[in-house]
């Protein structure tokens, strides 16, 4: 199938049942690199983005490990139908299975795909590492590379490399689907502190203990990286017990532990508690609800308590926020560097 | 102090959203259909989105006597009726917490202090900082008196250290010029203007803003959006439902102040007004105010000339027959009020001269529309034959604001085949479509601005003086003569309206 022959056939997806051309609102285009056991999952997710996110998703599933050459590409539509008038608004979709020789070109593949003018986002949904051998070709076609550090094996290991390809400006920026799946949580670790009487409470925190579970790493790393870098702890030395994880800071008001403990059984992320001088503030989430909760204590006395919704868990709800950000994010390269900086204690 | 301490230094990052300070909402006429159907909603959405504060309140003013649990109760079924299925149990008992109701009469002083009292007490239990907000969603005829003990009370008082006192005003803001100037005055001695937010939900709609967007942020437009380019521009507010249940409010109002004097006047501000330095309250607002001032006012004895009323008789909407106006419930049997207004308006500045722009509001219009029809002039001169171009029109750049956001554009363009026939073809865009994420309410976001302090989405004092100014000569020559014409209900208005146009060689587009 030719470049012209994919995109003739798009056009024919998108014609309504009277043969007019159905509208092509993009917003941009949107490239996966998986392989063959997961493609199911992220057409299925491709389509769900559809409605929110009219785009070109070129989904490449490939194999460098065969000798043979061989090429097949496939293409869909997506289609929402809008209101009254029944016109429908797509998502296209084009799937390259690439094996042998061609497999190790991707980026001449996707590159003339792609719709004009519209940035490109490069989607890794599995486990990532910038050592992947089509990365640093296909990343010169992306504006912005978009990885799930909790699908690598070492979340530590893909937070590190993160951390360094965060650094490289001469690469796109990064994102991570498991920031935007923090993100909620920060807002609520942020939301105690507004107060201004409890401002003097931020400056004297000295402990933090985030309880989470193997699949909630990568977000406990990050969670406790934010902390830091925001508030200017600097880490110090680090142990390991038994997969409990503990960190000593140095901050401005002195000493601060940080403690990950890997024991929860309900939830990859369950609770992050902070100690100040005199109060304790809590964002819990039992099991996989999706509400949380906050509180303020002063000792065993009930200052302050909230129910609210943590928000969005489904992949394709926390792919679409993150398709929303454009840009660096700052926040998330500084929080990087720091969890480096841990992993290096 | 340390700069640490001035901030919270946590929330200084582009992907957190803004958050409200801890405060007290107070609605005055609680017991209404707006704190249930729109006004609580709102705010549960915001709590429930991580929106507000911990430390966050409302308390619920009437004359009703109801308990804080009696008024919770309500409040959950206003709920359940306007998000049904989507209420977490978990965050609507942790959000009731803060919903508190007073008895009182808004007239009497003594509710006042009871107010103060009960809200010094929310500051100390729930940590609400002495934030108020004021929001009056009683009967219009008891703002000027709330406002006033509320000042009496000293409540209206921002000093250095107590937190912020703001008054929102829900439409109309007066009934004419008279009473909305004495109303500012009113509220002006106890409040000062930028603790005021007057509210026309209106400007809280995503696709509203939009306009701004789609003017200011694309640069091939702005160019030719003026009496160069532009022939004539129509603005259609258009319901297909009747006065319903609000007859005896209606029979008020009319459209020319339930619609034009906020809704239409703020469309053609929007649409005519210049580029505004940024995006704040300030600079948006002066040159909406720019705007109003520059509309030609229309002379009391040549109001017919610029203005058209009338009313809906019984016809068939979508299939459906429905009454007259005249028959609907607390309406007058012999009721002339305007249930459609058409003005033609002229805009005198540089970039508008000459350029009439036509507006319309109406109610059992044949469908719910809102648009902005920016119709150029005719190419001067065009090489086709006459038979060739037959059906070809001038371009129009159609912004559609509701139902269906989105823009179109009319071209011309070549019919294929032999010759040289040229057809006009519209590309239709729904923009709103790459976007297909829920629009917060417009409460909700109105609401959230509020509490941060932000009132660039609210109309000012010399906004809402200077739309009721244009609208003045018309209200008082109808005034003094009571025909409204008529217009089958499911049709696009009178006849008068077409004539309006007519008169010009030019009429209205169907929506």
């Amino acid at each position: 199938m030719s470049v012209e022959q994919v995109e003739r056939e798009l056009a024919r997806l998108r014609m309504d049942e009277d043969g007019t051309p159905g509208l092509r609102a993009s917003v941009l285009n949107l490239v996966t690199v998986t392989d063959e056991e997961s493609a199911g999952e992220v057409t299925r997710i491709v389509s769900k983005l559809a409605g929110r996110f009219p785009c070109r998703a070129i989904v490449m599933i490939s194999d460098t490990e065969e000798q043979d050459a061989n090429l097949d590409i496939r293409v869909s539509a997506f289609c929402d139908v809008q209101g009254g008038t029944g016109s429908q608004v797509c998502a296209e979709q084009v799937e390259i299975h690439a094996e042998g020789p061609p497999a190790h070109h991707l980026m001449s593949l996707a590159g003339p795909l792609l719709l004009p003018d519209l940035p490109v986002f490069l989607w890794y949904p599995g486990p990532f590492t910038p050592n992947l051998p089509e990365f640093s070709s296909m990343a010169d076609l992306a504006d912005r590379i978009v990885v799930n550090s909790a699908a690598a094996s070492d979340s530590g290991v893909c937070l590190q490399e993160l951390s360094e390809l965060a650094q490289d400006t001469s690469m796109p920026a990064v994102g991570d689907l498991q920031w935007v799946g923090l993100s909620p949580w920060r807002s609520l670790v942020t939301a105690l502190f507004d107060p201004p009487d409890r401002r003097e409470e931020l400056e004297q925190i000295h402990r933090v203990e985030i309880l989470h579970d193997s699949r909630g790493e990568s977000r406990a790393l990050l969670l406790a990286g934010w902390l830091a870098s925001t508030l200017g702890w600097r880490p110090e030395s680090a142990r390991d017990n038994d997969g409990a994880r503990e960190f000593v800071f140095d901050g401005p008001s002195g000493e601060i532990t940080v403690a990950l403990d890997p024991g929860s059984e309900d939830a990859s992320l369950r609770r992050v508690r902070l100690y100040g001088r005199e109060l304790s503030f809590q964002v819990s989430r039992h099991r996989e609800l999706t509400e949380a909760m906050s509180t303020v204590m002063r000792g065993e006395e009930l200052l302050g308590e909230r129910t609210v919704q943590l928000g969005f868990f489904d992949q394709d709800i926390i792919l679409g926020e993150e398709l929303r950000f454009r840009g660096r994010d700052e926040s998330y390269a500084a929080a990087l560097r720091t969890v480096a900086e841990m992993l290096e204690l | 102090m340390p700069e640490t301490l001035q901030q919270n230094v946590l929330r200084d990052e582009q992907r957190l959203p803004a958050v409200p300070d801890p405060g007290v909402v107070v609605i005055f006429g609680a017991s209404g259909d707006l704190t249930a159907r729109k006004l609580v909603p709102a705010l549960y959405d915001l709590a429930q989105g991580r929106r507000l504060p911990m430390e966050f309140a409302v308390v619920g003013i009437s004359r009703t006597p109801m308990s804080h649990d009696e008024f919770r109760q309500k409040l959950r079924k206003g709920l359940d009726e306007q998000r049904a299925g989507s209420v977490s149990e978990d965050v609507w008992e942790s959000f009731s917490k803060g919903l508190f109701y007073l008895p009182g009469d808004s007239k009497k002083p003594e509710t006042y202090e009871e107010l103060k009292a009960f809200l010094q007490q929310l500051d100390e239990e729930r940590g609400t900082g002495g934030n108020r907000v004021y929001y009056l969603s009683s009967s219009p005829s008891l703002f000027s008196t709330i406002v006033e003990r509320l000042g009496e009370a000293g409540m209206s008082q921002e000093e250095e250290g107590s937190g912020y006192a703001r008054l929102v005003i829900e439409k109309p803001f007066g009934r004419d010029l008279e009473s909305a100037k004495e109303l500012n005055g009113d509220i002006l001695r106890y409040f000062r203007e930028k603790q005021i937010y007057r509210i026309d939900h209106y400007l809280g709609k995503e696709t509203v803003q939009n306009i701004l967007a789609l003017r200011f942020s694309n640069g091939i437009f702005e160019p030719i959006w003026n009496q160069h380019y532009v022939d004539h521009v129509q603005i259609t507010v258009a319901e297909d439902i009747g006065v319903g249940t609000r007859g005896a409010f209606y029979e008020e109002a009319g459209a020319l102040r339930d619609i034009v004097q906020n809704h239409v006047m703020q469309v053609l501000c929007l649409t005519a007004m210049e580029p505004p330095v940024a995006f704040d309250a300030d600079s948006l607002r002066e040159e909406k105010v720019k705007v109003l001032k520059a509309v030609r006012p229309i002379p009391e004895d040549e109001v017919g000339e610029y203005a058209v009323r009338g009313q809906y008789d019984g016809g068939w909407v979508f299939g459906e027959e429905v009454k007259g106006y005249r028959e609907e419930g607390n309406v007058a049997p012999d009721s002339e009020t305007e249930t459609y207004v058409a003005l033609k308006l002229l805009v005198d500045n540089w970039r508008w001269a000459g350029v009439p722009f036509y507006v319309r509001a109406g109610k059992r219009m044949p469908k719910k529309s809102t648009e902005i029809a920016i119709q150029f002039h005719k190419t001067p001169h065009t090489p086709f034959s006459g038979p060739d171009t037959r059906g070809l029109e001038p371009n129009v750049l159609v912004i559609r604001v509701q139902p269906e956001e989105g823009v179109s554009m009319k071209i011309g363009a070549k019919v294929p085949g032999s010759g040289f026939e040229v057809r006009s073809v519209n590309m239709d865009l729904l923009y709103g479509s790459a976007f297909m994420e829920e629009a917060p309410d417009a409460y909700q976001r109105l609401l959230l601005d509020l509490m941060l302090g932000d009132p660039t989405l609210f109309i000012r004092a010399d906004e809402a003086e200077g739309a009721w100014e244009i609208l003045q000569p018309v209200m008082e020559s109808w005034s003094k003569d009571g025909h409204s014409a008529r217009y089958a209900a499911g049709t696009w208005g009178p006849d008068e309206a077409a004539a309006l146009l007519g008169h010009d060689g030019r009429e209205w587009r169907r929506p």
